[in-house]
């Protein structure tokens, strides 16, 4: 294997790998904005000039190939001030409005300037003056005056999302970035370029003067939003959540999620029609809140006067495996009803060859593989409405999902229903036709795991407070103003809402049946699981970790997993 | 009269019939009996160097051209000419576009390229015009293109395109050129890798100049070394040189390299209006290092010679100042040349040439201080050496030579230092990677 030193330490390397390549390999840093380890070489931001023994002028680690018998030093006088020049030129005509900017705090020109700058700024001109606001799409703002023309924007919509939208216009220094005559930046990716643009430049409308970066906590989690799962953060700020970002997972979504999961898979968790205590219909009118023992106990009754196959029960793909298995596990030992199964959402139209995938839910392979599945003759989710419209079935318990809205159809036969009970995080449409309602935490909410398409079981974790659930006895994660806020600044003194993890509700209904289930944690449940389901043999939630883990013996679906 | 090997006292040459009389075309049929590496052996030896700027010799870039046939190749005749004070490819157009003609066929032959394109400058209409009618007349009577296999007995055909410019200097560098006629934004590209393995396309390219092509045939014809004989034996042959300014006679002369600069100013081009005195000179087109009016006496004129006293031929460019000329001006207008056409790809030549040019006007309004000119200097520096292409250098030699060559008039033009109260002032300097906090406010 050939060798190439960098800063004193040899290191072996592939022939065709950069200098940068084989230094972040092996965790050594070079400063760099334009280069991604995704996207095309463009050399243009000139932060990775190193110094080459040999060679007379500082090379760009971005694009010099590693040749055997390099020596390599980031750090010589000479690479240190070919790096403070390309600060000193970056930062001449930037506006430098970082107190206002919402990149400040993850910015990688205050990062470097930091770093590599000389603090100084021999600069007495009048800086330049570009346009600040511009919508290059639905959700996309271009401030012209804090780009520095890297082009990783421009590269990630021709090379990943596969669109070009927007290229760079005029010259010199007068550079500037517009879309294309008739053309929007608005392919299902566009969000992607706030996350890599260093700087300010692209912010976030959705996003943009919600928060200062460090006021918020951040909490690893699974995108909802379909069953690929993407890896991503949850942004919180006074337990409202602001943003999700991509969390790099080579093997699900790389560094990328798509726009439909960032901008639509948290505003319910905020919104105001979360359903925020049980609630029971009292003299056939509406349903009005109650205490969680009179709910629980009213559920208990009305249950007790159906025989077990008048009973149905609809699992969910958008629960957790624990609440779906918990779910089985009570209907067949309690209920023993065997018409179990879950509703499907797919659509074919909404798929594409990059991340975005046809099941709109996040957890179809985990809610079956847990068991809600009709087996031994039981009825399944079609032969349930049947039922449900013939009077067979009289007693409908619906968690996580929304029959209702599926047809009109379904939602005449419902009223069918002598007793309909709903588990939801939101109102919806049978949540209007629920005689016991018991509000689910979402999965913002709670710990738990998903099963993404390719058989892989990622964690959630609770990145919002419930009336159950501490910020810090809970060990969730905290930002500077959780720790250090104040009641001064009106501090924690956001809303919680009064729902509970769905597994915990059917835990405390069980055992009002006299069940002796004995679960204090979801991590519970999940360890009697890998003890009788052989797909989840062994694991346990600290070896499915940060990145999740490939289901053994499930067959691995064979389908690219990123182009 | 002295040797003419570009452009030739034949009236009507640009004429197909009367190149053809004069032995025209007869060369490629000369050039296709020999094998594609004879032809650049020839060229090697002949050591003939780019005209483009660079002196790069041919013969050698030919030789990066990959041998394998069976892929595309490409010759691209770089015809921008953009260089403030360059016009002499435009006699060649205008003068004797059939030599170039044969020139490029015996190029394309020798790298084995199958498409070649003229690059020109958009500008350049009238000579675009008069370039496109030498090209159909050539094809018409089977010079290019396919009849080329009957016309010359051969296997080799090869097609000839024009290229228009649409307006940038940039376009004249050689990969931002690829690029802008692949229908790109003329951005240079980073090398490696190059042309030779991969350029128009991703497919092998050469490069040349209009002047370097036009060579090509008499090389051919009369052998390397004899025209390696001629002029100055580093850097060997006749070159044009376009000659502006303070000059009684200005104009393109084609004349031996190593001819005397004075030579150049006195003899051929009449000398300097009212007999005054000169103050500078710059040698090859604006990007190219000045020389002082003290310099030039016994100053010959070719890559070496230019060398030792600290500029370079460039394209061959001259452009006269006399002893009145205000040099901070000039530089200011030559700054703002290439602010005006940096490609604003990289950061260096992005930023730093619109500072220099802002530091430079502020001189000019006469609010500028001693400290402007070192740090003009800085500046100039800093971009040389860090940019993806040659522009970088080419903005920032004009800044740093102009003004250490000429420090006493820049001076007369500054007040004292001012001290602007800059508040944020640390140091000066960044020697480690400690934090800015461990270092002591000074
Ligand atoms: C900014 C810039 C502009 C250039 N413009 C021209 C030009 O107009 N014509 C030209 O022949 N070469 C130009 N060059 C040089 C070309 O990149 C290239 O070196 C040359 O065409 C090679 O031809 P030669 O080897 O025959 O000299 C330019 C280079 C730079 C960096
Ligand atoms: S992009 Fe960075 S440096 Fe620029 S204003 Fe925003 S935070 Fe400040
Ligand atoms: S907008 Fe951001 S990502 Fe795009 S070129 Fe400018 S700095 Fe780079
Ligand atoms: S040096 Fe200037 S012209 Fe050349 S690539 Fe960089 S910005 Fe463009």
């Amino acid at each position: 294997m050939p060798i190439v030193t960098i800063n004193d330490q040899k290191f072996e390397f592939d022939s065709g790998e950069t200098i940068i390549q084989v230094a972040e390999r092996n965790g050594i840093d070079i400063p760099h904005y334009c280069w991604h380890p995704r996207l095309s070489v463009s050399g243009n931001c000139r932060m990775c000039l190193v110094e080459v023994e040999k060679m007379p002028k500082l090379v760009i680690a971005c694009s010099t190939l590693a040749m055997d018998g390099m020596v390599v030093h980031v750090n010589s006088l000479k690479a240190i001030a070919g790096r403070e020049h390309v600060m000193e030129f970056l930062l001449i005509n930037h506006p430098l409005d970082c107190p206002i900017c919402d990149e400040a705090g993850e910015c990688k020109l205050q990062d470097y300037a930091y770093a590599h700058g000389t603090g100084e700024s021999r600069f007495i001109e009048q800086k330049n003056q570009k346009p600040k606001r511009v919508k290059l799409g639905p959700y996309v703002m271009f401030d012209a005056e804090r780009c520095i023309a890297c082009s990783l924007c421009i590269r990630f919509s021709a090379e990943i999302a596969k669109e070009d939208q927007f290229t760079f216009v005029q010259r010199g220094d007068r550079v500037t970035i517009e879309t294309f005559p008739g053309k929007e930046f608005d392919n299902p990716y566009s969000l992607n370029v706030v996350d890599i643009c260093p700087v300010g430049a692209l912010t976030n409308r959705d996003f943009r003067f919600k928060a200062r970066v460090w006021d918020m906590s951040d909490t690893k989690s699974i995108c909802p939003g379909c069953s690929r799962g993407c890896n991503i953060d949850i942004w919180v700020r006074n337990n409202e959540i602001l943003r999700l970002t991509p969390r790099f997972n080579e093997a699900v979504n790389d560094y990328w999620m798509c726009d439909h999961g960032r901008i639509n898979c948290f505003k319910f968790v905020n919104a105001d029609d979360r359903i925020d205590s049980p609630m029971i219909k009292k003299a056939g009118t509406h349903v009005s809140s109650v205490g969680w023992d009179e709910a629980i106990s009213k559920t208990v009754s009305t249950i007790k006067r159906f025989k077990s196959d008048e009973i149905a029960v609809i699992g969910s793909p958008f629960a957790i495996v624990e609440d779906n298995y918990l779910l089985a596990k009570f209907a067949r030992q309690v209920l023993h009803t065997k018409n179990i199964d879950f509703i499907k959402h797919i659509n074919p139209a909404d798929q594409d060859d990059i991340l975005i995938r046809e099941d709109k839910t996040p957890n179809s392979l985990g809610a079956k593989l847990a068991g809600i599945s009709p087996r031994n003759g039981g009825l399944n989710f079609e032969q349930i409405m049947e039922g449900i419209k013939g009077k067979k079935i009289r007693c409908l318990i619906l968690i996580e999902d929304d029959v209702a809205a599926i047809s009109q159809d379904f939602l005449d036969s419902l009223s069918n229903l002598d007793s309909f009970i709903v588990f939801a995080t939101n109102n919806n449409k049978s949540t209007e036709l629920a005689d016991i309602i018991f509000p689910s935490a979402t999965y913002a909410e709670k710990n738990g795991t998903f099963v993404n398409f390719q058989g892989r079981i990622q964690r959630i974790r609770p990145a919002v407070m419930t009336i159950d659930l501490d910020r810090s006895l809970d060990a969730m994660s905290l930002s500077r103003l959780d720790k250090f806020g104040t009641e001064f600044d009106r501090w924690g003194k956001a809303r919680k809402i009064n729902a509970r993890s769905t597994w915990r509700i059917i835990l405390q209904i069980a055992n009002s049946f006299s069940m002796k289930f004995n679960y204090e944690t979801s991590e519970d449940i999940f360890l009697e699981i890998s003890q009788t389901i052989k797909e989840f043999d062994g694991l346990d939630y600290e070896l499915i970790g940060e990145l999740g883990i490939q289901l053994k013996s499930y067959q691995l679906v064979e389908e690219p997993i990123l182009v | 009269m002295p040797l003419q090997i570009l452009l030739k006292d034949i009236p009507n040459y640009h004429e197909i019939e009367v190149y053809r009389q004069h032995g025209g075309y007869h060369i490629f049929k000369k050039a296709v009996s020999k094998k594609p590496d004879e032809i650049i052996d020839e060229v090697k030896k002949s050591n003939l160097k780019g005209r483009g700027g660079a002196c790069f010799p041919t013969g050698l870039k030919w030789s990066f051209m990959p041998k394998d046939n069976s892929m595309p190749k490409y010759l691209c005749i770089n015809g921008d000419e953009s260089e403030p004070g360059s016009f002499k490819d435009r006699q060649i157009f205008e003068y004797n576009p059939h030599q170039l003609i044969e020139g490029t066929l015996i190029t394309a032959y020798a790298i084995g390229a199958q498409t070649c394109y003229i690059y020109i400058r958009g500008e350049y209409v009238k000579w675009i015009k008069l370039m496109q009618k030498a090209l159909d007349d050539a094809y018409a009577q089977g010079f290019i293109g396919q009849r080329m296999k009957e016309t010359f007995d051969c296997d080799f055909t090869t097609e000839i395109y024009i290229h228009k410019g649409a307006g940038a200097y940039i376009c004249g560098e050689e990969s931002a050129l690829m690029n802008s006629i692949e229908g790109k934004r003329g951005y240079p590209r980073v090398k490696p890798p190059f042309p030779a393995q991969c350029g128009l396309w991703d497919y092998p390219t050469t490069i040349n100049n209009v002047e370097t092509i036009t060579n090509v045939p008499e090389i051919i014809d009369k052998g390397g070394e004899w025209y390696a004989n001629i002029g100055e034996p580093k850097h060997p042959g006749t070159l044009l040189f376009g000659v502006s300014g303070h000059i009684n006679k200005p104009g393109v002369y084609e004349l031996p390299t190593g001819t005397l600069l004075t030579d150049i100013i006195y003899k051929y081009a009449g000398g300097v209006p009212g007999n005054k005195k000169i103050k500078c000179v710059i040698p090859g087109g604006t990007s190219m290092p000045p020389i002082r009016g003290d310099q030039i006496e016994g100053l010959k004129m070719d890559a070496e010679s230019l060398k030792a006293v600290g500029s370079a031929i460039g394209t061959g460019g001259i452009i006269v100042m006399d002893e009145d000329t205000d040099l901070v001006k000039v530089l200011a207008r030559i700054t703002k040349f290439y602010y005006h056409e940096s490609c604003g790809q990289c950061t260096p030549c992005r930023e730093g040439t619109g500072w220099m040019l802002r530091v430079l006007n502020r001189i000019l309004d006469g609010k500028g201080t001693s400290k402007d000119l070192d740090l003009l200097i800085d500046i100039a520096n800093n971009i040389e050496g860090h940019t993806i292409c040659a522009l970088g250098e080419a903005a920032a030699w004009p800044v740093k030579f102009t003004i250490q060559r000429f420090r006493d008039e820049f001076e007369a033009r500054v007040g004292r230092e001012i001290i602007l109260p800059i508040a944020n002032k640390v140091h000066s300097m960044r020697t480690t990677l400690e934090p800015l906090t461990d270092i002591q406010v000074g």
